[in-house]
């Protein structure tokens, strides 16, 4: 199990890769990272919403309403081109971490 | 059919955002709950248990709202400072300092005042005619503190910070004097700097002090249980 605080550094890649394969609402994006990831990382409302809302406030997302077809409103989160632009990087800067941290603890892919 | 809005709407009671944007986002956070307990009845779990399970993902409604406050708000970080800790503190500096001056110019000036008890005449010190007074009022403008930083969503630190803002000035006063206080007490008749030093520390931290966090936590409480009972229980 992964501890808080490499989650909350991870959360913010693991949202905008989701929301690369298309646009998600809240709920949705939650479930669908809990499941790409085998339950490692789970996002309850009271983590999720708010950063939603702030990496909206950034620019590398955007919220628009939209209806489904059981007649529910729910806000869809799509990419922008700054979080697209922003996601490169952070791919980058994580895969430097993980990759020093393996040759420092030796730990390997199981 | 549960109306999660309206459950919503009631823990983010006092949000601090505007009408619309507060409506989005009650309206996006019962579509969440919603769905998920929509996903837990599907899994056969009984309706009172997926209630329970959906709103298990928010500990702490309170914390959500200014973090949700926190996140919406174009304002920077200086801005909800200021709503939460700089203006409320300010503003109990400048009653407490304000009130205390005005007693001083205004108030009764009896300098010496002659007190007639059993034993006869006798003299209290022209202090107590100023002091009293400002320390009876200090509890007003200690839940004046606590109640603005509390209605900006301000954390426990920042209405506790708030209260007790005006006797920091005496604290690093007194903080400052101990050390050349210490050095100097042994160079001066009867060494009475040290004494005097804490007998000011009490009269000027810590009863003005305890005079703020009276009033200033007694309206926090009352503040709080305003929101409690607002809360609905499930059902």
């Amino acid at each position: 199990m992964i501890g808080p605080g490499i989650k909350r550094g991870t959360a913010e890649l693991a949202v905008l890769s989701v929301l690369e394969a298309g646009p998600l609402h809240g709920y949705e994006l939650a479930r669908r990272i809990e499941q790409q990831t085998n339950g490692a990382l789970q996002f309850t409302l009271a983590a999720l919403y708010p950063m939603l809302y702030r990496m909206e406030q950034r620019g590398w997302i955007r919220g628009s309403w939209q209806t489904s077809q059981q007649g529910r409103r729910r806000r869809c989160y799509r990419l922008t081109a700054a979080g697209k632009a922003k996601l490169s990087p952070l791919r980058k800067e994580w895969s430097e971490l993980f990759s020093a941290l393996q040759r420092l603890t030796k730990v390997s892919h199981a | 059919m549960r109306d999660w809005e309206a459950l919503v709407e009631r823990q983010l009671n006092g949000i601090a955002l505007d009408p619309a944007d507060s409506a989005e986002v009650v309206a996006e956070l019962a579509a969440h709950l919603a769905e998920t307990c929509e996903e837990l009845r599907k899994q056969g779990i009984g309706e009172e248990e997926a209630v329970w399970r959906a709103l298990s993902e928010v500990d702490d409604w309170q914390k959500l709202r200014r973090s949700i406050q926190f996140a919406r708000t174009k304002e920077n970080v200086m801005t909800n400072r200021v709503k939460q800790f700089w203006l409320p503190s300010l503003l109990t500096l400048l009653l407490t300092m304000g009130l205390l001056m005005l007693i001083q110019v205004f108030g009764p000036h009896p300098w010496v005042v002659g007190l007639h008890d059993r034993n006869g005449w006798s003299l209290i010190p022209p202090v107590s005619v100023v002091y009293l007074p400002w320390l009876l009022a200090l509890p007003l403008i200690g839940a004046l503190g606590a109640f603005l930083s509390c209605r900006s969503g301000g954390s426990h630190l920042a209405v506790f910070s708030s209260i007790l803002f005006p006797v920091l000035p005496y604290l690093v006063f007194f903080l400052m004097a101990l050390p050349m206080i210490l050095i100097l007490n042994h160079q001066i008749a009867h060494h009475i700097m040290f004494s005097a030093l804490i007998v000011g520390f009490f009269g000027w931290v810590l009863v003005p002090g305890a005079a703020l966090l009276a009033g200033g936590l007694l309206a926090k409480f009352f503040l709080s249980r305003r929101l409690d009972s607002r809360r609905i229980v499930s059902g």
